[in-house]
């Protein structure tokens, strides 16, 4: 039934909302591949999974051999967990905001304006909305001219829709199971991870 | 003995060069302790440059030792006895202890250097003066082909000392023919050497180039807009210097003399050797913007330590990486934005110690793409994104377990706790100033936000440590 809506919509070029791995809602979304040379978008509240999903687009570009970047606006990264998550510490270069979403975001132009990365993401999710909503939408245009026509995937990562490309991708987190965990006792419960449910937007 | 007086000073019988009257002297480190073995010291810079202080014709003989042109000297200095002892009292003065001795060749000054009191001047018959020298001296002094196994290069030894062969004077005696046939080429070498004979011409060491540029200023500049132009002028020549020589700048350092007669120095180190005079200039200018002088400038001077040009060769079944110049620039770019330590790569450190890490410095490295170390269908690691620093929060706790948590910051996660795992006990490095011993829990929040917070328990008090995203 999912499949053959899935195949209509893609036959009829409508607005394709495609909810991905249904029964596995711990998994990352296995269609989310951002394009390169346009801007795309996480976003979802916290404990949603954006940046787990972000860390393995990351893990997944240095893997290729390519150079990513992370523009932390509230030097949020722990380096430990993008370990695990297979991230090449080495070919990450992080720049550590302390909180100025405007400093992070000339940051994120020099490094787009620069060039050679696979891969530049601006961490947002812990500005707060109404920061990031006062920057004028001619900002966001800007940035994607910058990354038009590049190799490079520029990223965001907020907690609500800010902006991407004509050709980019929003990927929405949403987790309405919340946590998972095991245990039952008092003291034998245990964290196990989230339950998140992705939605991709795409313009086509 | 007799020292010659400068007077009797004749060209040097035998000298393969044929060269005119020429003196040489040797530099010898090491004092009176003959018996050290030799080659196990370098040379050190010090006695190069005293021996540079008297002539720009020098070569490093071997270890220990430097061989100085002092021919022409007499003129500035006097006769020779007076050009050692001005070497001798030079190289005292730098605190170093070296032995001087003077011939018309190098080898006999080296030879004298080795084996006779600390100042040694000969300027008549070398061959008597070498005489009563041992002939062992000879075995540092053989320019002989690598591999050569210790047997075979003691061999000729060995069989002059069979003959009773125990001084250079002895060796110099003995027919030259008869040697050759019974110790071949090698045993004629080490009689030439033994009469002080040079094998070689004296090839001096090239002086190492110095690429540096300096301007002095009609009128002060105190901005970096004009700066900048001052810089572009001296860089170009600079920079056409580097490529002539294949070479690039590994190093930059920048003096600014200033008004008030200080100088303003800074000096930068790059990751790659680059010569381009126009990345050299916003590298520099980016680093002016972070440490600007005080004063205005007077005069500029740029000096650049030269490094061989690396070899950047491209794959073409992987994606080009960026080029050194333009990683530099981006990392210098962006430390003047944010700040020298908050830019670069981050480091795992083997530590327990909760969230630690450290910041290295962001490089290109050519490596091929690798191959995925995790089961793409296990499931993926929880990420925490980390509060930094830890923020205070106030937690309501029943029985010890936290049912609500309150952040004073503004957009922090908040609210009662609805499922909470813990606690997890942790401490360590509690002899260090950077200690730790806190219990944590993992906490489900109704708001939706799934967090780790601690307890402090030295303090009591309750921080946010991450939230789980």
């Amino acid at each position: 039934m999912q499949a053959a809506l899935e195949s209509l919509l893609r036959a009829r070029k409508l607005d394709v909302t495609l909810t991905s791995a249904a029964g596995r809602t711990d998994a990352p979304p296995a269609r989310f591949a951002p394009r390169r040379g346009h801007l795309s978008e996480a976003i979802g509240a916290p404990s949603t999974g954006r940046t787990t999903v972000v860390l393995q687009a990351i893990a997944a570009a240095t893997a290729r051999g390519e150079l990513a970047a992370l523009v932390d606006a509230c030097d949020a990264l722990d380096p430990a967990s993008a370990a695990a998550a297979g991230v090449d510490l080495a070919r990450l270069l992080w720049v550590r905001e302390t909180g100025d979403a405007a400093r992070a975001l000339k940051a994120f132009s020099l490094i787009l304006q620069a060039g050679g990365f696979g891969l530049v993401a601006l961490d947002l999710a812990d500005v707060a909305p109404a920061t990031v909503r006062r920057f004028p939408w001619t900002t966001w245009m800007r940035v994607a001219r910058i990354v038009e026509g590049s190799d490079t995937v520029a990223l965001l990562v907020a907690g609500e829709r800010v902006a991407r490309s004509p050709a980019g991708v929003t990927i929405a987190l949403e987790s309405p199971a919340g946590a998972r965990w095991s245990g039952t006792g008092p003291r034998a419960r245990v964290f196990r991870g989230l339950a998140t449910s992705p939605r991709i937007v795409r313009a086509h | 003995m007799r020292v010659p007086s400068y007077d009797d000073l004749t060209p040097q019988r035998g000298s393969v060069v044929g060269a005119p009257t020429t003196l040489f002297a040797c530099l010898y480190e090491g004092g009176d302790d003959v018996a050290m073995s030799l080659g196990d010291v370098r040379v050190t810079p010090p006695a190069v440059a005293i021996a540079r202080e008297f002539s720009p014709r020098i070569a490093v003989a071997g270890p220990r030792m430097v061989i100085v042109d002092v021919s022409g000297l007499g003129r500035l200095i006097g006769a020779p006895p007076v050009i050692a002892a001005e070497i001798d009292r030079a190289a005292r003065q730098a605190g170093i202890d070296v032995r001087v001795a003077m011939a018309p060749t190098q080898t006999a000054a080296r030879l004298l250097a080795i084996g006779c009191p600390p100042r040694m001047v000969v300027t008549g018959d070398v061959a008597a003066a070498l005489a009563p020298l041992p002939v062992t001296l000879l075995c540092e002094l053989e320019a002989l082909p690598g591999g050569l196994s210790p047997r075979d290069r003691a061999r000729p030894f060995d069989t002059l000392s069979r003959w009773g062969i125990a001084t250079l004077g002895d060796l110099a005696a003995l027919p030259p023919a008869a040697l050759s046939s019974r110790l071949g080429r090698r045993g004629v070498a080490l009689q030439r050497l033994a009469r002080g004979w040079d094998p070689r011409p004296f090839v001096p060491d090239a002086d190492p180039p110095r690429y540096r540029e300096r301007l002095e200023l009609e009128w002060p500049i105190d901005a970096l807009e004009p700066l900048s132009f001052v810089l572009a002028r001296l860089l170009d020549p600079l920079s056409a210097a580097l490529e002539r020589a294949d070479r690039g700048a590994a190093a930059v350092r920048l003096d600014l003399r200033l008004v008030d007669r200080s100088t303003h120095a800074r000096v930068l180190q790059l990751p790659a050797a680059i010569r381009d005079a126009r990345v050299l200039r916003t590298l520099l200018l980016l680093d002016l913007e972070s440490h600007p002088p005080r004063a205005a400038i007077d005069v500029v001077a740029i000096e650049t330590d030269p490094a061989p040009a690396r070899i950047t060769q491209f794959s073409l079944l992987e994606r080009a990486l960026p080029s050194a110049e333009t990683v530099t620039t981006l990392l210098a770019r962006l430390r003047a934005l944010t700040g020298e330590a908050r830019v670069g790569s981050a480091g795992l450190v083997d530590t327990h110690e909760p969230g630690a890490f450290e910041m290295r410095a962001f490089g290109v490295t050519a490596r091929g793409a690798q191959a995925a170390d995790r089961d793409a269908a296990s499931p993926p690691a929880v990420t925490l994104r980390r509060s930094r620093p830890p923020a205070a929060i106030r937690v309501r706790a029943d029985g010890g377990r936290p049912v609500h948590v309150a952040s004073p910051r503004r957009g922090q996660p908040s609210g009662a706790v609805i499922d909470a795992a813990g606690p997890w006990r942790t401490s360590g490095s509690w002899w260090q100033r950077t200690r730790w011993n806190r219990d944590e829990w993992d906490v489900a929040l109704a708001g939706g936000a799934i967090c780790r917070i601690f307890r402090d328990r030295d303090t009591g008090r309750w921080f946010m440590d991450g939230v789980y995203d």
